[in-house]
């Protein structure tokens, strides 16, 4: 493909090329016009057009919200969307091979510098890196220190921040050892891109990411300890409180590893154990995503609920691998970065084939000197950067450099000043056309046999807008796909041996009592949300026809199921609030528990925390669901369509649970949690309906068959004499008794026994059939006392579940001895 | 009698006991409850007794030296009690503060700098979590540590300023009490007097570390010495280019001498905490008594 091709057609490249704010290096273009590599890239652009390229981007959003990809933490509200630019950023082959080279060298380098700081320290007594900038360095973790045995502390997975300088060379801005997140986020971005660029995918022989993935599924399972066949590995997350809890659900989904929280562990006989239904599994490799001053209370901080007492002491005795091991932060250090020329000749006798920017050590009195005299045009970094304090140089007025040098004059061994980098800039798609934007680079690596293995591309970033320098994690910043053809590939990165399959066989899936509890709740949400919204859409129904007409039999019937709903629902008709207004409400209000939003809104939540065990078409299902009850209609408008889109959405979200999950314990759960709502929803409507005036006895059966989707049947029955011909009767025989109906409550036992003997609750399954066969014995006492009876046989079902399976662990405390015990005097 | 300074053989039996008003589903403990040998010191035996007994026990040394125990109890109880019975010879030669006084603090930290081990040097003297740097802390110091001043006599003069200075009492400081919190109350207990002269030394350069231990303690003149009446104690040590580690006791107002009997040592009290514990348990209410023995033996 030639030059000119780019340059027909829309003129958007020819826009891009005059654009004042392209950095000395651009990713697409060079002084003489496309970069040859970017030809098909450019010409696609030209040929999509401004028009084209808007709705590429709209499409990357559709995407981005069917596959419910967010960036940031639920529990503290600040998840938002994970935004991506649909145009990818292509390395070339021979470039990308340099550059993984480089990459590689480092990560091994890095190894070895773990290794010796927490052994010998010899970098340290032989003043090559000085002791001050390591030991000063709270993520030197003390007692991570000491043998380990195997080689269980070796790095697993490392990532750096990469970006161009103004020549073109790529540098490495910092390294993410601590924890190297991102990888499932370059995966699903890879995912949505080549999606959205379908035609410029197929057309380019890219390397696949696939291949990365199970090479980190076999590192992690060679780093168990011992000799186990078929290791155990955990993803050990925060929780809610994460930020980047999808890129962990993710990527666990993408090494078929199970994503737990603490409450799912526990330590004893000094490892940990999974709380595998009512049995312990050995666990014996943790993939950590918690922090490492957070993951072990009883050696870090005491107060952190994410961590597991013991863990620290379990690895120490080598009976659990964890990855990232625990100390690896201190590697992510820029006075490191100052001395890594020394490091990697005393370490491995060689150049460094990828460098940063010149970094100054503020701890040595020539890098303080260096770092005071030039503050205003440096990056000035604390060696800690978790700390927060990282400023640019040529932003700070007067003031604040000062209180900046002073900051650096108590404490020099703590900062470092880096040379600042310009960055590329790569097209991003905005709706005047592209516009160039500052882009960086992470890339990932995973050990692999004697040194390391990197993501073909990796997750690449681009600034928010043209006149930002940096690119952090705030707002506004896009993601970017980056594809290597698969030529920069060299033979040794062929694909691991693939160990998914045996895991799966052999660990039988016994979800943990948290997940059990989610998954639970996910299904009682769904439903409720389900036979609130069938619920309305009659009560809806009898409004429409009759709410104009007080005192007819009909208004009559209105009023009791509107009745009923609030006692179903808890959220009551306010005074002289019209039938069709409080409705709304009890369908829309996200902040009424018992309305349909509210039941929505919990059911996302918790699926999110169970994202590694939902397939994948949940996200588009849910996300349509919100969505519908995010709009109230105009007020002059019907509810019904609403509801039947409500509907809609909740048939599709059983459709997945019916056709798409395996029916193992994960399964179970959820099918149970919607189980015991429908029954217990059954037994309050037929509670709240029971005692109508006989004038509206009728009407209000009717509309009770029909909110549980049973009023064909009875009218069928009812015509060929097979069954009763009042409804009211009819009502109960359907919706109790008749096992056949899958809206009645002894369908409901059935298969609540069948979910609990699939998670191996023989006893409780027992329960399950006996509380039906009373149903049957009790047919011939008076309704009301049935439905009493039947309802606390429900609530004691639920809460045996709830007893048996979601058992957490005791509370936590921190125990000290006290500070002023001792003090002989 | 013999000398502060002679050599000295002593039992000490240490007992922690928590108590609560429900079951504890489990318990994770670490603590430094066996003593250390030192240059100075010689554990002949020690022993740790958990009651109920543990699902598991280890010990490493850490990375100051210690012996740090890991102890998981994972039966219902109600009570548990962690004892150490140790026997340990010391014998602490008197340090010649005098001689010091041929170098100057500030020499002193300069000839550190260079000549110590930069692992142990820049350990000790860089801020820890409960000795951070302040301007609090720097202007007590330099009254005392100013560069130029003898070593021998700045160092004495530490000690004795630090325990004329402030009133030891009870239940006035926490954990959580910071340096400069001390520095404006003017009380505390042992913990407290050992970080302050740990900043202290540290502003001035010179290596120092937080010491735990015992101390031998005579019963009132005439009276029987009473069971359990003993406790641990804390102090500190200064690095010092002549003669090594030198120990101090801010509290007493003395260096330390041959009743000083060390447990573990660190860069402050969150390094060698004796006993911690990660408890799962419903109670509401839990009871913790500690009671040590110091036995001098013959």
């Amino acid at each position: 493909m030639s030059v000119q091709v780019a340059q027909s057609a829309s003129g958007v490249v020819d826009a891009y090329r005059l654009h004042p704010a392209r950095a000395s290096f651009d990713e697409l273009l060079d002084a003489d016009g496309v970069r040859p590599h970017q030809a098909a890239l450019a010409a696609t652009i030209e040929a999509m057009g401004t028009a084209g390229l808007l709705a590429a981007r709209a499409e990357t959003r559709t995407f981005v919200a069917d596959e419910g990809v967010t960036y940031g933490s639920t529990a503290a509200r600040t998840s938002r969307r994970w935004a991506i630019d649909p145009l990818p950023v292509l390395v070339e082959a021979g470039e990308w091979t340099r550059l993984a080279r480089g990459l590689a060298q480092r990560a091994d380098l890095l190894d070895r510098v773990f290794v010796d700081l927490y052994g010998d320290r010899l970098l340290l007594r032989r003043r090559v890196l000085p002791a001050a900038a390591v030991l000063g360095h709270p993520g030197f973790l003390r007692p991570a220190d000491g043998p380990v045995p195997g080689d269980s502390r070796r790095l697993l997975l490392v990532a750096a921040d990469l970006g161009r300088d103004a020549a073109g060379t790529w540098r490495v801005i910092s390294d993410r050892t601590a924890d190297p997140a991102g990888a499932g986020f370059a995966m699903v971005t890879r995912r949505i891109v080549s999606r959205v660029m379908a035609g410029l995918h197929r057309s380019s022989d890219l390397a696949r990411l696939r291949g990365f993935f199970q090479t980190v599924t076999a590192a992690l399972m060679d780093a168990a300890p011992g000799s186990v066949e078929t290791p155990r590995v955990v993803v050990l997350s925060p929780g809610s409180a994460s930020d980047i809890g999808f890129d962990t659900s993710f990527l666990a989904t993408m090494l078929g590893f199970d994503v737990v929280e603490a409450d799912d562990l526990v330590t004893s006989r000094g490892r940990p154990w999974l709380r595998a239904g009512d049995r312990l599994e050995p666990v014996d490799v943790v993939l950590r995503r918690v922090e490492a001053a957070m993951s072990d209370p009883l050696e870090f901080r005491g107060n952190s609920e994410i961590g597991l007492p013991g863990l620290i002491e379990a690895a120490r005795n080598g009976h659990v691998g964890i990855a990232n091991p625990v100390g690896a932060g201190v590697l992510d250090n820029p006075a490191l970065i100052a001395h890594l020329d020394g490091v990697a000749e005393a370490l491995l006798g060689e150049t460094l084939l990828l460098r940063s920017p010149q970094t100054w050590w503020c701890g040595e009195p020539a890098g303080l000197s260096h770092v005071r005299a030039n503050l205003a045009r440096l990056v000035l970094k604390p060696i800690d950067r978790d700390s927060g304090g990282m400023r640019y140089g040529w932003q700070l007025n007067a003031a604040e450099r000062d209180e900046l040098a002073a900051r650096i004059a108590a404490e020099p061994w703590a900062w470092c000043g880096q040379e600042p980098l310009e960055l590329s800039t790569a097209p991003v798609v905005t709706g005047t056309g592209l516009e160039p934007r500052r882009f960086v680079l992470r890339g990932f690596g995973v050990a692999s046999g004697a040194g390391f293995q990197f993501l073909p591309g990796g997750l690449g970033r681009v600034a928010g807008s043209t006149r930002e320098f940096s690119v952090s994690h705030r707002a506004g910043t896009l993601a970017k796909d980056v594809w290597v053809p698969s030529a920069a590939l060299a033979d040794d990165l062929a694909p691991a041996r693939p160990r998914l399959a045996v895991v799966a066989a052999a660990h039988p899936v016994r979800v943990t009592p948290r997940v059990a509890r989610t998954l639970l709740a996910i299904g009682r949400h769904a439903e409720r949300a389900e036979s609130t919204a069938r619920l309305l859409k009659v009560a809806d129904d009898l409004a429409e026809d009759h709410s104009s007409r007080p005192g007819t039999p009909g208004a009559a019937a209105m009023d009791v199921v509107n009745g009923a709903v609030a006692r179903i629902t808890g959220i009551e008709r306010r005074y002289a609030e019209a039938p069709v207004e409080y409705l709304t409400r009890v369908a829309l209000d996200a902040a009424a528990p018992g309305g349909v939003r509210f039941n929505a809104r919990v059911l996302v939540d918790r699926a999110q925390r169970v994202r590694d065990l939902m397939s994948v078409d949940t996200w588009s299902v849910l996300g349509r669901l919100e969505r519908t009850l995010a709009t109230a209609p105009p007020p002059d408008q019907p509810l019904l369509p609403l509801l039947e889109n409500v509907l809609e959405s909740l048939l599709a979200w059983a459709g997945i649970l019916a056709q798409s999950m395996v029916r193992d314990s994960s399964w179970a759960f959820l099918d149970a949690g919607g189980r015991l709502e429908r029954a217990q929803h059954t037994v309050k409507l037929l509670t709240a309906t029971a005692e109508p005036a006989p004038v509206a006895a009728e009407l209000t059966s009717e509309a009770v068959l029909r909110a549980s989707e049973s009023i064909i049947t009875h009218r069928r029955r009812a015509a060929s004499g097979t069954g009763p011909a009042q409804a009211g009767e009819s009502a109960l025989t359907l919706l109790l008794l008749e096992e056949a109906n899958p809206r009645s409550v002894a369908h409901q036992l059935v298969a609540l026994a069948a979910d609990l003997r699939l998670v191996g609750d023989e006893p409780l399954a027992a329960e399950a059939e006996r509380v039906r066969l009373r149903l049957e014995t009790d047919a011939d006492l008076p309704v009301a006392t049935r439905l009493t009876t039947l309802a606390g046989d429900l609530r004691r079902l639920d809460g045996s579940i709830a007893e048996r399976h979601f058992a957490r662990q005791a509370t936590r405390h921190t125990a000290e001895t006290d500070w002023d015990l001792g003090g002989a005097r | 009698m013999t000398g502060r300074f002679d050599k000295r053989r002593y039992q000490v039996h240490h007992v922690t006991r928590y108590s609560y008003d429900d079951d504890v589903e489990a318990v994770y403990n670490r603590g430094f409850l066996r003593p250390r040998d030192t240059e100075t010191q010689l554990v002949l035996d020690s022993e740790v007794v958990v009651d109920p007994e543990p699902d598991s026990v280890t010990e490493h040394l850490d990375y100051f030296g210690n012996h740090s125990t890991y102890l998981e109890t994972r039966s219902l109880y109600r009570t548990l009690e962690v004892s150490c019975r140790s026997t340990v010879e010391v014998d602490r030669p008197e340090p010649d503060l005098a001689a010091l006084d041929a170098t100057s603090v500030g020499d002193a930290a300069r000839e550190l700098a260079v000549d110590a081990d930069p692992v142990l040097h820049a350990d000790f003297t860089l801020p820890s979590p409960l000795v951070s740097r302040s301007p609090e802390v720097a202007r007590y110091a330099a009254g005392i540590l100013s560069p130029e001043r003898p070593l021998g006599e700045a160092l004495a003069d530490l000690y004795r300023r630090i325990h004329a200075d402030f009133a030891y009492q009870h239940g006035a400081t926490s954990v959580r009490t910071t340096l400069e919190d001390l520095l404006r109350l003017r009380r505390g207990v042992c913990q407290d007097f050992a970080h302050l002269a740990v900043g202290c030394l540290r502003w001035a350069g010179l290596p120092a570390r937080y010491v735990s231990g015992y101390l031998e303690t005579q019963p009132p003149p005439g009276r029987e010495k009473l069971q359990g009446a003993d406790a641990s104690h804390a102090w500190l040590a200064v690095l010092t280019p002549s003669q090594g580690w030198i120990d101090l006791d801010p509290t007493n107002d003395q260096v330390a001498d041959s009743r000083y009997i060390v447990t573990a040592w660190g860069r402050d009290f969150t390094d060698v905490s004796p006993l911690r514990g990660i408890v799962y348990t419903e109670a509401k209410h839990s009871d913790l008594s500690v009671a040590v023995d110091v036995l001098p033996l013959p």
